[in-house]
């Protein structure tokens, strides 16, 4: 029976380990965490239509019967042994896999590095992820009870040469007006305000939610990229940012600020990417896939495969697409099908 | 000792005579140009200088200590020092005893130019060697090995530079290599023509076995007059070649430093004083390892030097691109041996292209008196907190002051809470000096009349101007790690050791800007472990963000940073400590470590407890 | 010919055809980072000048884009250098020298 390595238990790696026990591989899945469902696990719906992030998960979960799986397991090393994989674990175990698939997603870009948002500075900045995780517990001091006005701030860590992340992280947009459109239900007279450069609405049922931000919750977007926040002595923050629409520099007084952290390529995964020579040196970190159209689920080595955003900022069908013809272009490769 | 050619002269001074005559007309027309080009009121200063005695003792320090002595460069090298010391003295003393010497035997050739040069070829010696004349002998045979040793060096330096402390030095254009070539013979053709005339005019240890060598297989009376011609010339090239090479610092440097002592800066960046420093650059090429912009070796043609080198070829367009690429971390100044300030040339020279632009600053006039915004506090606080246009970008360092300022117990105005108006040091910095002395006159008076008498500032750049061209009457100007260090001596603070190592980056406009190293290194060996960094104090190098350089794109900033990054954290430190809002976000962008200011981590190793028992 | 509709003023409208494509090919080779502008107004936020003025390095670029550089110098007026809009650009735009460069390209001539 051939032996199929995936590394990163988020849903692409899910998705992916289900189809190939499918197919009938013997399945290792590697994940460093100590429970399975990478970023999914931590959030609490969906956009576009607000579906709970744990259905869908669960869903997932119950397809791996069968796969065998580790938690808080990390690749040690990895390196090639004639046609295969020889790939060490962290707890001992040693697998010779014919293929190996990453699926080590993404990072959350670190908000305290855009200090001037005063993340970890200033008590009343939380992140996207700070924020769902509210809607799921309900437990943040930071969240306080009646705040009067909440501000979102679009492309923290994306965008940004400073950040050294030039690229979009294509889900924030439409994570902030699902957001915003959230914390309006919990706070229905609470004022939102969006602070965008560009709105990429780009998929089904997108723009709908963006029009329902505007027309059912009254949601303001105004696009300038806000430049810094400071705070008062009642700990409200004072955002400034440009209404480049009317082209006036603009102060708000904020209860709450939510930054929308981007994506980054997961820095456990690019150390073992690293030890194969896979991982992009290039420009955006990401991993660079054998070609950009036609092969997107092939690295530039045999035998080393690619599913989810590890390869760029995606959505939870984006990845999940990818798992599923990842686990077929393996298939492929390891019947000898060309 | 008795002359022996009568007449005092041969036809083979003419060479040396030429040159020696071109040179000297041509220092006379620069002084005079260097005169007329300067502000009137430079040149009054500049003579009234030299009726000061006290300026008078240090001009004479200085010269002996920088021309004859260079104590500067045997601190960065010591064969490198020894080298150009054996040479300026060596050649010094060789002509002030050449001129004795004149005196003392043949006083009626006193004043002849040439005379002292080739006194051996023009005497004789006569009858049994005194005591009084060996001495003078081995006094010229001695300073004749001293400069021939010198020479050595730099021969050795020119295949192997680094031995002598040095990476990188400079190209070397035409007129250098003849004027060197000739430097390298003056000294041996000396030698030569001494010891070929030793059996007649007389030697020491040096020129008379030279000449009982020679004469076993020579005839050394034939190689006499070649020899001297060829020394008359080596001497005569040189001088002609002198004031378009490098060499031409041999005889501006001592007026330079004269100008320098008198209190006099740059205006133009050609013309006058600056004409001064451009001549009087060696081109050493020191400041190629000092700049920081060479991690990238693309940039090693922004250099001070080759700024320095097109300024006097008058080619604007590259002047212009150097001019403009420039930092101004002032590394290069720093270690400059001869103490050029380029970068004020630098500032000139964009003042000539920029200072024109339109400007309109009367809004700055209706900004709010500082002091207002706290109308509800009684007594007027004694210190005014500044933060700066950069540090409202890094809200650490203002919550880490507020935080100090609350537990010391230290009552404070912040002046620019709501963001406040520009120090004026980015436009001197860019060249607008109207537009900055407009902006200058505005605030002075807003600080002037806000009653504090303590300016607290975060950024060191506000810190530079503040000090250097603010007119302010009665108050002190404090950085504040300088306040931090003064709450910790003064115990209204107390700090424990938060056990983590440190590294501290000196930001360019703090030391080398403002002078002020010390401090910040107290509070920091009282707060962890500071490690030394590659480049401590004056060597520090700059950080990549700063304002100086106007065209340096964001990518080649990047790379200095990097390089920046490399030096510091070659120590393997757990943290990175600055004190200047625009280090710390530069470094913050790209470092592997984390980076804070040195008032977060003061903040974060403060005594709580102390507050409360001050409260009590 | 008989003119119709109103021509009381002229048209206020941004003429596209008119813009001056020289000086600004000029400006860029100064400063080729005026063409990376994305119009975050980031610069105009921050911008110590734009609580009193209408300084604003984002709408100068779109002024002179748009041929209207009288409009755009005037915005600079009020600029102090202070080089806070480069530390925020997210397109890291040397705004500084592009402010410069501006002035010394537009000043000049008419």
């Amino acid at each position: 029976m051939k032996n199929i390595v995936v590394i990163g238990g988020g849903p692409a790696g899910l998705e992916a380990s289900a189809q190939l026990h499918r197919l009938g591989y013997n399945v290792i899945l590697v994940e460093k965490s100590p429970q399975l469902g990478g970023h999914l696990a931590k959030w609490d719906r969906l956009f576009p239509s607000g579906i709970p992030a744990k259905d869908v998960l669960e869903k997932m979960v119950s397809q791996i019967n069968g796969v065998k799986y580790f938690l808080e397991a990390n690749v040690q090393s990895i390196n090639l042994l004639h046609k295969s994989y020889n790939v060490i674990l962290n707890n001992g175990i040693t697998v010779l896999a014919d293929a190996v698939l990453f699926t080590t997603g993404f990072d959350l870009f670190p908000a305290q590095k855009k200090e001037e948002y005063g993340y970890g500075i200033y008590e009343k900045v939380i992140t996207n992820a700070d924020l769902e995780n509210w809607f799921k517990t309900k437990k943040d001091n930071r969240v306080t009870e009646n705040p009067k006005r909440i501000g979102f701030v679009h492309c923290v860590g994306s965008r940004d040469e400073k950040a050294g992340n030039r690229y979009c992280s294509k889900v924030c947009c439409a994570t902030a007006v699902k957001q915003a459109c959230e914390i309006k239900q919990e706070f229905p007279d609470v004022e939102v305000f969006c602070f965008y450069m560009d709105l990429r609405m780009f998929g089904r049922g997108y723009e709908d939610m963006y029009l329902s931000a505007q027309k059912d919750y009254g949601v303001r977007f105004i696009r300038g990229r806000v430049s810094e926040v400071a705070e008062n002595i009642n700990k409200e923050l004072i955002v400034k940012a440009e209404d480049t629409l009317s082209g006036k520099p603009i102060k708000v007084t904020l209860d709450l600020l939510v930054l929308m952290s981007g994506m980054q390529n997961c820095s456990e995964g690019t150390k073992v990417a690293h030890q194969l020579g896979i991982a992009n040196a290039g420009n955006d970190g990401f991993f660079e896939t054998k070609d950009a159209i036609y092969s997107q689920q092939h690295s530039t080595r045999e035998g080393i495969f690619f599913a989810g955003a590890c390869t760029g900022p995606k959505t939870l069908p984006d990845s999940l697409s990818e798992a599923r013809a990842a686990a077929i272009e393996i298939h492929n490769y390891v019947k000898g099908i060309r | 000792m008795r002359e022996r050619i009568l007449g005092g002269y041969d036809d083979f001074v003419l060479p040396f005579m030429t040159g020696m005559a071109f040179i000297l007309i041509y220092l006379f027309i620069g002084l005079i140009r260097i005169f007329r080009h300067m502000p009137a009121q430079d040149r009054t200063r500049f003579f009234k200088s030299l009726l000061s005695p006290s300026i008078m003792l240090k001009n004479a320090k200085d010269i002996v200590n920088d021309c004859l002595l260079h104590v500067k460069i045997f601190k960065r090298n010591i064969l490198l020092g020894y080298m150009h010391a054996s040479i300026a003295l060596g050649w010094f003393m060789l002509i002030v005893i050449g001129h004795i010497e004149v005196a003392l035997y043949v006083p009626q050739r006193n004043g002849i130019l040439y005379y002292p040069v080739f006194f051996r070829y023009f005497v004789k010696q006569e009858g049994a060697l005194t005591l009084k004349g060996s001495f003078f002998f081995f006094l010229m045979d001695f300073f004749l090995l001293i400069v021939l040793s010198g020479i050595g060096l730099a021969i050795y330096k020119r295949f192997r530079s680094r031995a002598l402390g040095m990476r990188r030095t400079t190209r070397p254009c035409l007129a250098d290599r003849i004027a060197l070539a000739c430097l390298w013979s003056i000294f041996p053709l000396r030698l030569l023509a001494e010891s070929f005339t030793a059996g007649i005019a007389g030697g020491s240890f040096l020129t008379k076995p030279m000449h009982w060598l020679f004469s076993n297989f020579l005839s050394n009376d034939l190689h006499i007059l070649p020899t001297w011609w060829a020394y008359s010339i080596a001497l005569g090239v040189f001088f002609l070649a002198l004031p378009f090479s490098r060499y031409m610092h041999i005889p501006t440097e001592a007026f330079l430093i004269m100008l320098r002592n008198a209190g006099i800066k740059a205006s133009h960046p050609r013309k006058g004083f600056a004409e001064a420093e451009i001549y009087s650059c060696s081109s050493c090429g020191l400041c190629i390892d000092a700049c920081p912009m060479n991690v990238n070796k693309r940039n090693l043609k922004y250099s001070s030097v080759y700024m320095i080198r097109f300024l006097r070829r008058r080619n604007e367009k590259k002047t212009k691109a150097i001019a403009d690429k420039c930092l101004m971390c002032g590394k290069c100044v720093a270690v400059c041996p001869v103490g050029v300030e380029s970068c004020n040339l630098k500032r000139a020279h964009r003042a000539t292209r920029y200072n024109t632009l339109q400007y309109n600053y009367s809004y700055l006039g209706n900004g709010s008196h500082p002091a207002h915004a706290h109308a509800d506090t009684q007594d007027t606080p004694d210190i005014l907190y500044f933060a700066g246009c950069m540090t409202h970008l890094t809200p650490s360092i203002i919550k880490s002051m507020e935080e100090i300022f609350k537990l010391s117990g230290s009552k404070y105005v912040f002046a620019d809470k709501d963001g406040g108006v520009c120090c004026g040091r980015p436009l001197l910095l860019a060249g607008k000096e109207d537009a900055a002395r407009e902006v200058i006159a505005r605030n002075s008076q807003l600080i002037q009349t806000s009653g504090c008498s303590k300016v607290v500032l975060s950024c060191p750049i506000c810190l530079k101007v503040l000090k250097e061209e603010y007119k302010l009457q009665g108050i002190e100007l404090l950085h504040h790690t300088q306040f931090i260090n003064s709450l910790i001596k003064e115990g209204k603070i107390k700090v424990k050791d938060g056990g983590e190592s440190l590294v501290y980056h000196n930001p360019c406009e703090l030391g080398r800007g403002c002078g002020i190293y010390k401090e910040p290194q107290e509070i920091l060996q009282q707060v962890g472990e500071l490690r030394k960094g590659e480049y401590e104090g004056k060597e520090s190098i700059c950080c990549g963000g700063s304002l100086g350089s106007l065209t340096l794109s964001y990518e080649e900033r990047g790379k200095i940073t990097q390089g920046s990054l490399n030096a510091l954290t070659g120590c393997n430190p757990h943290k990175i400590i600055t004190a200047c809002p625009l280090c710390l976000k530069t470094f913050a962008e790209k470092s592997p470590v984390p980076v804070m200011d040195i008032a977060q981590i003061v903040k974060e190793n403060i005594y709580t407890n102390t507050y409360e028992t001050y409260s009590l | 010919m008989v003119k119709f509709g109103f021509a009381l003023n002229p048209s206020s409208r941004i003429d596209l055809d008119k813009t001056d494509r020289e000086k600004f090919a000029q400006l860029v080779e100064l400063e080729p980072d005026v063409l990376k502008c994305m119009a975050c107004g980031s610069c105009t936020a921050s911008c110590t000048a734009g609580k009193f003025t209408p300084t604003s390095v984002r709408s100068a670029i779109l002024e002179i884009q748009n041929g209207r550089w009288q409009q755009a110098l005037d915005m600079l007026k009020g600029c102090l250098l202070c080089g806070k809009c480069t530390m925020v650009c997210p397109r890291a735009i040397n705004t500084r020298h592009l402010i410069l460069a501006i002035n010394e390209v537009y000043q000049s001539g008419k």
